[in-house]
């Protein structure tokens, strides 16, 4: 699978748990630009990316992703490959 | 969710309603577990049912044993929130005029035991859920007179508020695919009813209810694995109680 597919996956994962367009989600977004990235949304972010990556996130990676950046660390961090 | 093999922990599963609960879960293939502060009823318990003392309306141990079944069980499947005290007294008993006003301690000690404890539980075991990502079920065992019993302020609010937090835990823990549903029984001929109302309130109940009679504990327990059973049921509150209403 290519690069470019993998992070258009990511893409569309993050514009649907935080209801964005998708050309908005890019690496340097924060939790602080996103109004309604709370704890709530913060769950169904890690059930989407472990659905759709396949991966399982622990308690200290979950904390971890509080912007797109740190959100593909921790995906690289578990074996991911987001073609970067 | 299949009840076999299924790790359920029944909380007041030591006698009455809960005990009908666990043994017909059981009947199903689930592990059962019963948690009570009853030690002399856990004792009289078959050796199939795993039995602990716990006084649900304790944070720390309420925790401390969820995590420690959680552990050994692999997981917790199936959370009943069935533990509970019946309690009546009147909002003003004029017949009292020293202290007629409805006790302050006793609204209290109502509301720990069947609300605060429900909330206990749940978070203990919802805990264990979440970090095995355990797609789990809770019931929770509420009354008829969440809609509001005369003579029961602090029982009513303490089961409407049970209610309220099946409905509110289905929306929220639905995201990690746990379900939250509650039953609402009506009068069942349990001791513990037959302990809180006379022969002659009973007999008005059965005359006002279109069955025409009390409801049977495993009636209750049917509806306990039906809601367990029916994996698109999330938030549901169902009434278990002959067509009664009050
Ligand atoms: N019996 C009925 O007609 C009826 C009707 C509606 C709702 N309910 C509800 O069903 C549930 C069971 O009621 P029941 O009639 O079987 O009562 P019960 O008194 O026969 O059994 C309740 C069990 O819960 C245990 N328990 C109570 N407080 C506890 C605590 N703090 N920690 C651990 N265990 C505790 C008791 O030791 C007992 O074994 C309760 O929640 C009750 O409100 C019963």
């Amino acid at each position: 699978m290519s690069g470019f597919e993998t992070n258009a996956r990511l893409a569309e994962v993050l514009a649907d748990v935080f209801s964005l367009p998708v050309d908005q989600i890019v690496p340097g977004l924060t939790k602080a630009d996103v109004g309604n990235w709370d704890s709530l949304k913060q769950m169904d972010l890690v059930m989407s990316l472990e659905k759709e990556f396949g991966i399982a996130l622990e308690i200290e990676d979950i904390v971890r992703m509080d912007s797109v950046d740190n959100v593909i660390r921790v995906l690289e961090s578990k074996g991911v490959d987001l073609g970067a | 969710m299949e009840l076999e093999g299924a790790v359920v922990l029944v909380t007041g599963g030591a006698k009455g309603l809960g005990l009908a609960i666990a043994t017909h879960l059981q009947g199903q293939g689930a592990q059962l577990i019963v948690a009570d502060l009853d030690a002399e009823s856990l004792g009289a318990l078959p050796e199939s049912i795993e039995g602990h003392v716990l006084d649900v309306t304790c944070p720390d141990d309420a925790r401390a044993m969820v995590k420690e079944v959680a552990e050994r069980h692999g997981r917790i499947d199936i959370l009943v929130n069935n533990a509970g005290v019946i309690h009546s007294e009147p909002m003003v008993n004029i017949l009292n005029p020293a202290e007629m006003m409805h006790d302050y301690d006793r609204f209290r000690n109502s509301i720990t035991a069947n609300l605060d404890s429900v909330f206990i539980m749940t978070a203990a075991t919802v805990e264990q859920m979440v970090l095995r990502r355990t797609k789990g079920v809770i019931v929770n065992i509420s009354s008829i007179s969440a809609s509001g019993n005369e003579g029961q302020t602090a029982y009513s609010a303490a089961k409407a508020g049970v209610n309220a937090m099946t409905v509110t835990w289905s929306k929220e823990l639905g995201r990690f695919g746990i379900r939250c549903n509650a039953v609402a029984p009506g009068f069942i001929g349990t001791g513990s009813t037959h302990k809180a109302l006379s022969d002659t309130i009973i007999e008005h109940i059965q005359s006002k209810t279109p069955l025409r009679r009390l409801g049977h504990a495993v009636e209750v327990a049917k509806a306990v694995t039906a809601l367990i059973d029916n994996d698109f049921m999330n938030g549901a509150v169902l009434n278990v109680n002959g067509g009664l209403t009050i």
